[in-house]
């Protein structure tokens, strides 16, 4: 099913879905290091309260889980979050492995959307594989740092010209109908 | 001995020490270990959850509710073994290890453990020491790219430390709260139905 394949040392990242117990810790410790080790963000805000609503997908190389992301379904748009790879396998391209493997997740459900809120420095990253800006002159100077971009999970099917519910998507299930902010507070 | 190991002083943050007991706080010490194993010391997956977490207690430490700082403990016959100690980064400067490590003794202590031990990395030596431990012998030995020597404190065991012949309901007890009522005493005041005797009888005939 993946049609974009990459190796470390002649060894094969392996993309796959978290569906067990011990799958699911691997890719929330992969998270942990790199969001709450590297990045210094508190574990209340990196394990928001979204993880068991969520698809889990997971890079291997050989036994060793190396990256994640964490895909949140919405009825117009698949949301790919929390992407990360551990910081000694970084430049190999597992990151768009990942977001390959939830392209082809969504597109395998009817979604025709992705959607992400990206950190203003990542934004060239984003728009070099596809992404663009949800409103192109969002710099991410807002209270939230934070961009949102879209992409199409069908490259030749442009994306319908419909907002998707930024406000929302942040925000603690059950908090649906307060305004928010990322929960925990401000993003460092 | 769950209770805050600080008073609120002024703006002095809230600390709590308890047992892990609910997945929620196992996941928690797990991922603490993840964040500086394998975030800051680049330790693999495979070393850090070594299959030892499902047969050890793990100590969990809050700064003002948030997860902060963890320990594992496993439990050999007459020592427990103090391990996968840490504290996340932005915690370091709030003088939580010695404190941490006197609770996780107090723990093993009050279980009865007449002896605390633990592999110190070399670097840590001098703060192992300062806390009553003593090198066990003069080796040094490596792992997971740090090295190690074996450290030993004395537990005081009191005469009120579990036995068989301890109150049995006691032994019930959340193990961090042995000295205080549990969820199974308060069973009690239900009484004995005995709900599977008659099956047991069934099978008999």
């Amino acid at each position: 099913m993946n049609s974009k394949t990459t190796t470390i040392g002649g060894q094969a990242v392996t993309v796959k879905l978290a569906m067990k117990m011990e799958d699911s810790l691997q890719a929330f410790a992969v998270r942990a290091a790199c969001f709450i080790g590297e990045q210094d963000i508190p574990y209340s805000e990196e394990f928001d309260g979204h993880d068991f609503g969520a698809t889990h997908i997971l890079a291997c190389l050989g036994e060793e889980p190396v990256g994640t992301v964490r895909l949140r379904w919405f009825k117009s748009f698949a949301m790919p979050e929390r992407l990360a790879v551990m910081q000694r396998f970084r430049g190999n391209g597992i990151g768009q492995l990942l977001i390959e493997r939830c392209r082809q997740l969504a597109e395998s459900r009817g979604a025709n959307t992705l959607y992400t809120q990206a950190l203003p420095q990542d934004v060239s990253y984003w728009e070099k594989h596809g992404w663009r800006r949800l409103d192109a002159e969002d710099t991410g100077k807002g209270l939230k740092r934070l961009v949102a971009m879209v992409r199409p999970v069908d490259p030749s099917r442009p994306l319908p010209d419909a907002d998707a519910p930024e406000q929302v998507t942040l925000r603690n299930e059950p908090q649906v109908d307060t305004s928010g902010l990322p929960v925990g507070g401000d993003r460092r | 001995m769950t209770q805050h190991a600080t008073t609120d002083l002024g703006n002095r943050p809230e600390i709590t020490i308890k047992l892990a007991s609910t997945s929620d706080e196992m996941m928690q010490c797990f991922m603490l270990r993840a964040a500086v194993f394998m975030g800051e010391q680049q330790c693999p997956y495979w070393e850090e959850y070594d299959g030892n977490d499902y047969t050890a207690s793990h100590l969990i430490l809050y700064v003002d509710g948030e997860p902060a700082a963890s320990i594992r403990v496993r439990w050999f016959a007459n020592f427990a073994k103090l391990e996968r100690a840490i504290i996340l980064k932005r915690y370091r400067s709030y003088g939580l290890f010695l404190p941490f490590v006197h609770w996780a003794k107090e723990f093993c202590r009050k279980k009865g453990y007449p002896k605390a031990y633990l592999h110190g990395q070399k670097r840590l030596w001098p703060i192992f020491e300062r806390d009553g431990f003593r090198k066990v012998d003069d080796k040094i030995f490596h792992f997971s790219d740090h090295e190690y020597g074996a450290f030993a404190c004395d537990l005081d065991v009191g005469e009120d430390s579990p036995t068989v012949t301890t109150d049995p309901m006691v032994l019930n007890r959340p193990e961090d709260q042995l000295d205080m009522p549990g969820i199974l005493e308060e069973s009690m005041e239900r009484g004995t139905s005995n709900p599977h005797a008659g099956w047991t009888e069934r099978r008999a005939t």
